[in-house]
């Protein structure tokens, strides 16, 4: 067979048809894994954090870092680092976030412009880690309306030029999935907590939907960004499971977010762009909603959440593109050589039958080795040619 | 049993949240025994357990019976005796270090309260040695560790250690729960228990103190 371009097998694994090989995508994003597979250098920022007479200098500088967009000009390299990250790697797709949307408090908290609150995090070679979130500051409609959406809007404008460079640079050699934080889902329960939210669902009914609708509207345009910047595909991540099954009930969350839903997916289409799915968790319960909405595929499908390929395959294979699937808290970071090869193995013979299957770890985090993710990428040269023998 | 009684159970059951604190205020002016209407109330906790594990209730589900669980104890609380609650035994409950996810820990406060044991909740990102202290200081029988993020499970190895270097380990029982755990975690830190959520973990702790 014609070994096809990353782009063309990417393409051809969303529409469900049997590319050359199963495609490849990276997740990982964390700062330490971009600095090793670029040999770059981490910023010393421990330093502030950690020692006491620093981080006072730190927490007076606080302010002035936000104030001059350091931060925000952090994530738009990031956002060119992890693309050109994957590109030497020699992934096929890669998950590509641009999250300008932190900003400290001092050199312990940090919040969103969306309105969460976090510990700022520090990984173990001392890069600002994604930080932790603690809670939300909106309790109710009268915060939401008194909260300063004023960078919101402005965002769309920096992703455009943040990815119109990654795909001038990288566009014809790596499939990007563009995202950003965070969901509807996520954002409706995150920035006033998920204790308000239970309660909220029960009480505020309309309040939620007049939020839920506000960021349909900026996920839109959001879309409208990428596009123009010609990025081919999106990942919508939306955590909306844990490993139980759904955080609410299903029939609430459809009748909630569908229409949002619909209309995210129906834009990017129209924009020509492909949209995929993220959630964690143990999704069965959502899957073939997410199918009705009109999503091209459904990432990370974890294994530590009880989630089976092979049933997933049978559910929706004929209806969505599968990815993911790779564990994460073990093959992909203390697994032998010969534990990554046969959990790829077993991926691919599970999902990979006819195409509609791209191979992917479920998630990132900076524990996550870079040496294993290459060995998932030598597993698949060696099992994931069709026709397939595994 | 008493209409408001039933009544109480019935709300908390039905996660009927507005009626829950005007219920328990009812009972209490009917005469109810204020460990009677506790009881029921833990009762209708009990009931939204199940449904949870028949799949007819969800996360939120069991977050709001908490918090309407919280709204009732507030019109209760006051009539209560030292000693009226607790007397199950004593779990010290925490998030590990390094992780401030405390969704699922806090739920499991919430049930394992209502379900009549004394919780010593120490909250996020906690030491080892306070969870030896506070194991040593109320006598525990078991401790429940709540671990997020991958990175920080070794966080639970720690504490184990902690309590086996203050030769509390043979004391107590230990349980762990959260996104990344699983049996083969639980098997490699040696700790007795994983609990997949709320519900169940609550069912490992009466088995702890049967």
């Amino acid at each position: 067979m014609q070994v096809a371009s990353s782009l063309e097998r990417v393409t051809a694994a969303l529409e469900l048809r049997e590319p050359d090989r199963v495609p490849t995508l990276n997740t990982l994003e964390e700062f330490s894994h971009i600095n090793k597979i670029l040999n770059k250098r981490a910023i010393p920022v421990t330093f502030f954090v950690t020692n006491k007479y620093a981080s006072k200098v730190g927490d007076k500088l606080a302010p002035l870092i936000n104030k001059s967009g350091y931060l925000d000009w952090e994530m738009d390299r990031r956002t060119y680092d992890l693309t050109a990250a994957s590109v030497k790697l020699g992934c096929d797709s890669a998950w590509v976030m641009h999250v300008p949307i932190f900003r400290l408090r001092d050199t312990r908290y940090a919040t969103d412009i969306y309105g969460r609150y976090y510990d700022v995090a520090l990984d173990k070679q001392g890069n600002l880690d994604t930080p932790m979130y603690r809670g939300g500051l909106i309790t109710g409609p009268d915060d939401w309306k008194a909260w300063d959406k004023s960078d919101l809007f402005k965002w769309p404008a920096r992703t455009n030029k943040a990815f119109a460079r990654v795909q001038k640079d990288f566009g014809e050699r790596i499939f990007v999935m563009a995202t950003f934080l965070f969901g509807l889902f996520e954002n409706s329960w995150q920035t006033m907590g998920f204790e308000r939210f239970a309660v909220a669902l029960r009480r505020e009914k309309d309040f939620l939907r007049r939020y839920i609708k506000f960021y349909e509207d900026h996920w839109c345009e959001m879309l409208e960004a990428w596009a123009d910047a010609g990025v081919p595909g999106a990942i919508y991540t939306d955590d909306q499971a844990y490993r139980s099954g759904p955080m609410i009930s299903p029939k609430l969350m459809k009748e909630l977010y569908s229409d949002s839903l619909c209309r995210i997916t129906e834009t990017a289409h129209k924009l020509g762009m492909k949209i995929v799915i993220h959630s964690c968790g143990r999704v069965y319960d959502l899957l073939e909603w997410w199918a009705d909405c009109g999503f091209d595929g459904v990432h990370a499908l974890e294994p530590t959440a009880g989630v089976e390929l092979a049933r997933a395959k049978e559910m929706v294979g004929d209806r969505m593109c599968l990815l993911g699937n790779v564990d994460i808290t073990h093959i992909l970071v203390d697994a032998t050589k010969e534990e990554v090869f046969e959990a790829v193995r077993e991926s691919i013979a599970a999902a990979g039958k006819g195409g509609g299957y791209i191979i992917a770890p479920t998630n990132s985090h900076p524990d996550m080795s870079v040496e294993r993710v290459q060995w998932m990428l030598e597993a698949v040269e060696k099992y994931g040619y069709y026709p397939l023998q595994v | 049993m008493g209409e408001q009684l039933e009544k109480v159970k019935t709300a908390m059951a039905e996660l009927d949240l507005d009626a829950i604190a005007p219920g328990v205020q009812s009972a209490l002016d009917a005469g109810e025994e204020p460990t009677l209407i506790l009881a029921n109330m833990a009762d209708g906790m009990a009931a939204v357990g199940e449904l949870f594990e028949k799949g007819e209730y969800f996360l939120a589900d069991l977050v709001l019976a908490g918090e309407g669980m919280k709204e009732g104890l507030e019109v209760l609380e006051p009539h209560l005796k030292a000693g009226d609650r607790g007397g199950k035994g004593t779990v010290v409950l925490c998030t590990v270090k390094g992780d401030i996810h405390d969704i699922g820990k806090n739920l499991v406060a919430t049930m394992l309260s209502s379900a009549g044991y004394k919780v010593i909740d120490l909250g996020t990102d906690v030491h080892q040695d306070k969870v030896v202290e506070a194991v040593r200081a109320n006598s525990a029988g078991a401790v429940g560790l709540s671990v997020l993020l991958t990175p920080m499970v070794e966080s639970i190895r720690e504490v184990v250690n902690a309590l086996k270097a203050a030769g509390l380990r043979d004391q107590v029982k230990i349980a762990i729960g959260g996104a990344c755990t699983t049996q083969e975690l639980a098997d490699k830190m040696g700790v007795d228990a994983l609990g997949r959520d709320a519900v169940e973990a609550i069912r490992i702790f009466e088995g702890f103190f049967s």
